[in-house]
């Protein structure tokens, strides 16, 4: 689904982001980890087209991401609060993002239902702006937003970070649902280990820019994980 | 602790990333300045002369005195739309060891630097130096002057006053159009009383007292604002409303561009800076007043032209010149949705296109003023819906500073709807309705000139796909940088 090649990104020589090559296959779940500085956002940025890559490319579904914008229906991304209109109320929120994914009202509002007990009561008919709601809030409907219009590729930078531990729990039951029942390709990037290996089926780390490992999580792979973070790796 | 202020002050200005764009504008503004001021001076040491020519019977100071209410409008009124307010970051520096009162003086301190502080002194101090050299009193002329420079500081502070706190806005702005109002159709004038009062500045020199005492009011003002709203409470947490949501599914009839139109909307409804412009553009319905009667004007019609084009054109040009930076807080997400440029574009184009409309409509009580001025209020319409409304949002794509748009209510940024780039990136627009006009007129006649000025109108807007083809391209084509220029926080 997403072909990723000899993709690198310069700031006055500084190179913070190298790979050669990466494939992610269709109905992935896909976990991206690595310390500050290792490019996990830089890489959503130039999926999106947020920045301009210094050599290669991108790929996303046959389609070369900085130059076309014909990945844009089939693709839906949570970044940071910029990607909120604050002006607006989640409801106005979610069906302005529906309008421009062709679904109509009723369309948001049979998938909102489904989101209830995530949103535990706190983000529809709460009578207040985006703007006023609280980071995990905000970040609640991010995440929901990012589902309207059947997407195929769902991008989440940080997904688990501000949110309550119910709604961590619950977040990681509908990122693992969209992967196995939908055929949605997943790319969640995370600071918390446990979370990405709970959740993902293959996580890839970046280290300075470059793919240190790939991993197919297994039951062992959040222990290498921590190994490796920890410093105490054996070679 | 000064010192520390001063070099955050330093960095923030050259490492902002717009700076670097911004740097033949800053040169020009530069030049601007000191031409300003070098008039200044001149008219400074002139202005004895030819008042003591032009009213051989008056004495000048006295004619000075009568007059230089004006020149305190004029301020008010240039500071309100010009003059930066200082902006300092103040959520980091809230948490270690430095006294509020230090910051605020310091903040407040900084106002006082503003060129329009010195284009006063650069006016005044020449003229009292004349004045000494013509003899008159020492004393009198030296508390004179002091009392100008602190009635100055009391300008400077209420326009921060007025900037910063919507109370203080809505009771001193209506206030000041009822007494020029009162003044221009003679019912009161209230400039005879505060001449006297300026006379009796200079005659008695221990008056001065009083607009020192005034400046240390404002400045108390100013400093009990600003500490009372020095509580993250206010400045972060803002109080929350309640949303009452206004059904505009009725937007839905114009198609592709609906949903943008309606999110623009909510924008101008729901956040105090573009609600601050729309009121704004409403004032500029009665730009056309000042010029319609003046007699002088009747035989400058390329004047005429350009208040015409402002009498309809108040939204699309306070609005317009900042459209990218708008949907600055959520720009990137505008970038990775479903969203060609052509559509969210074209939103804000009707929107324009819209309040010209509206603004002509509520313009036909100008018809009083005869089929002339009428016509050139509508060639002027015509203008700005078919040409200038695309010259401001090409002018848009050059505008790469954030926004932060429910900011009104903070005291620790800058609110300022207007800014000297953004004029300068305006002069185009404001000369061409005149030169449109000014040459056909000058080698046809006045119909003519009409004719050419809505005709150019007209033709953009039969060649609207085109040109809007032209500035999709170049908003592409500077999409990276507006990203990242966006990105950057106050």
């Amino acid at each position: 689904m997403i072909m990723t090649s000899n993709l690198s990104k310069k700031y006055n020589d500084n190179l913070v982001l190298n790979i050669e090559s990466l494939d992610i296959p269709k109905g992935q779940s896909f976990g991206l980890v690595g310390n500050n500085g290792a490019g996990k956002t830089t890489y959503f940025s130039l999926l999106l087209d947020l920045i301009q890559p210094t050599t290669g490319f991108i790929k996303n579904n046959e389609v070369l991401v900085h130059e076309s914008e014909a990945w844009k229906p089939f693709t839906s991304a949570f970044i940071d609060e910029s990607f909120l209109i604050g002006y607006l109320t989640p409801e106005e929120y979610f069906y302005f993002i529906g309008e421009l994914r062709g679904q109509n009202k009723a369309d948001v509002d049979a998938l909102m239902a489904q989101f209830e007990d995530f949103f535990h009561g706190e983000i529809l008919n709460q009578k207040k702006y985006l703007r006023d709601l609280s980071k995990g809030n905000q970040k609640k409907a991010g995440i929901v937003a990012t589902l309207i219009g059947n997407p195929e590729v769902i991008i989440l930078d940080e997904p688990f970070a501000n949110l309550d531990p119910t709604t961590q729990i619950r977040l990681k039951g509908i990122i693992k649902d969209l992967a196995e029942k939908k055929g949605v390709t997943v790319l969640i990037s995370s600071h918390d280990l446990l979370h990405v290996t709970d959740v993902c089926e293959r996580i890839v780390v970046l280290e300075k820019g470059k793919i240190v490992k790939d991993l197919a999580t297994s039951e062992a792979t959040l222990k290498e994980l921590e190994a490796h973070f920890a410093g105490t790796e054996t070679i | 602790m000064i010192k520390h202020f001063l070099n955050l002050e330093w960095k923030q200005f050259i490492r902002a990333s717009y700076f670097q764009k911004g740097l033949a504008i800053k040169i020009l503004l530069i030049f601007a300045a000191l031409y300003f001021g070098g008039i200044a001076i001149f008219a400074g040491i002139g202005l004895f002369f030819i008042l003591k020519k032009a009213l051989p019977n008056v004495d000048p100071i006295v004619s000075v005195n009568n007059f230089v209410i004006y020149w305190f409008l004029f301020q008010m009124v240039i500071r309100y739309f010009i003059q930066q307010l200082p902006v300092m970051n103040v959520k980091p520096l809230m948490t270690i060891p430095i006294k509020k009162d230090t910051m605020i003086h310091f903040l407040l301190g900084k106002t006082t630097l503003s060129f329009f502080n010195f284009l006063s002194l650069f006016l005044f101090l020449p003229f009292s130096v004349v004045l000494l050299f013509n003899g008159y009193a020492v004393l009198n002329v030296v508390c004179w002057f002091l009392s100008i420079m602190f009635l100055t500081l009391c300008v400077n502070y209420l326009n921060f006053l007025i900037n910063k706190s919507n109370t203080a806005f809505y009771i001193i702005a209506p206030t000041l159009i009822a007494l020029i109002a009162l003044e221009f159709y003679g019912v009161f004038a209230i400039s005879k009383p505060i001449g006297v009062a300026f006379n009796a500045l200079y005659n008695h020199p221990y008056l001065a007292v009083v607009p020192l005492l005034l400046m240390v009011g404002l400045y108390y003002l100013n400093f009990k604002y600003i500490k009372n709203s020095f509580y993250l409470d206010d400045t972060i947490s803002k109080k929350i409303k309640e949303v009452n949501a206004t059904d505009l599914s009725w937007i839905n009839r114009f198609g592709t561009v609906a949903p943008f139109l309606k999110n623009d909307i909510k924008l101008i409804w729901r956040n105090a800076r573009p609600k601050q412009v729309l009121m704004m553009s409403f004032f500029f319905l009665f730009y056309g007043l000042i010029f319609y009667t003046q007699p002088i004007y009747k035989d400058t019609p390329a004047i005429l032209a350009f208040a015409s084009m402002f009498v309809t054109g108040g939204f699309l040009l306070s609005f317009g010149q900042l459209v990218p930076s708008w949907d600055s807080e959520y720009y990137k997400m505008l970038m990775s949705q479903n969203i060609p440029y052509k559509q969210y574009l074209e939103s804000k184009w009707y929107l324009m296109v819209v309040a010209v409309t509206i603004s002509f409509v509520l313009s036909i009580p100008y018809l009083y003023f005869g089929w002339h001025i009428f016509g050139m209020i509508a060639a002027g319409a015509l203008f700005n819906i078919g040409l200038n409304s695309f010259i401001t949002l090409f002018g848009g794509a050059l505008n790469r500073v954030p926004i932060e748009l429910n900011v009104k209510a903070k005291a620790f940024s800058n609110t300022n709807g207007f800014n000297p780039t953004q004029m300068l990136i305006a002069l185009p627009k404001l000369l061409l309705p005149m030169i449109l006009f000014y040459i056909p007129y000058k080698l046809i006649n006045f119909e003519a000139g009409l004719i050419v000025l809505a005709l150019s109108g007209v033709l953009g807007i039969i060649f609207k796909n085109y040109i809007f083809n032209k500035i999709v391209a170049i908003y592409q084509k500077g999409k990276y940088k507006t990203v990242a220029a966006f990105g950057e926080k106050n």
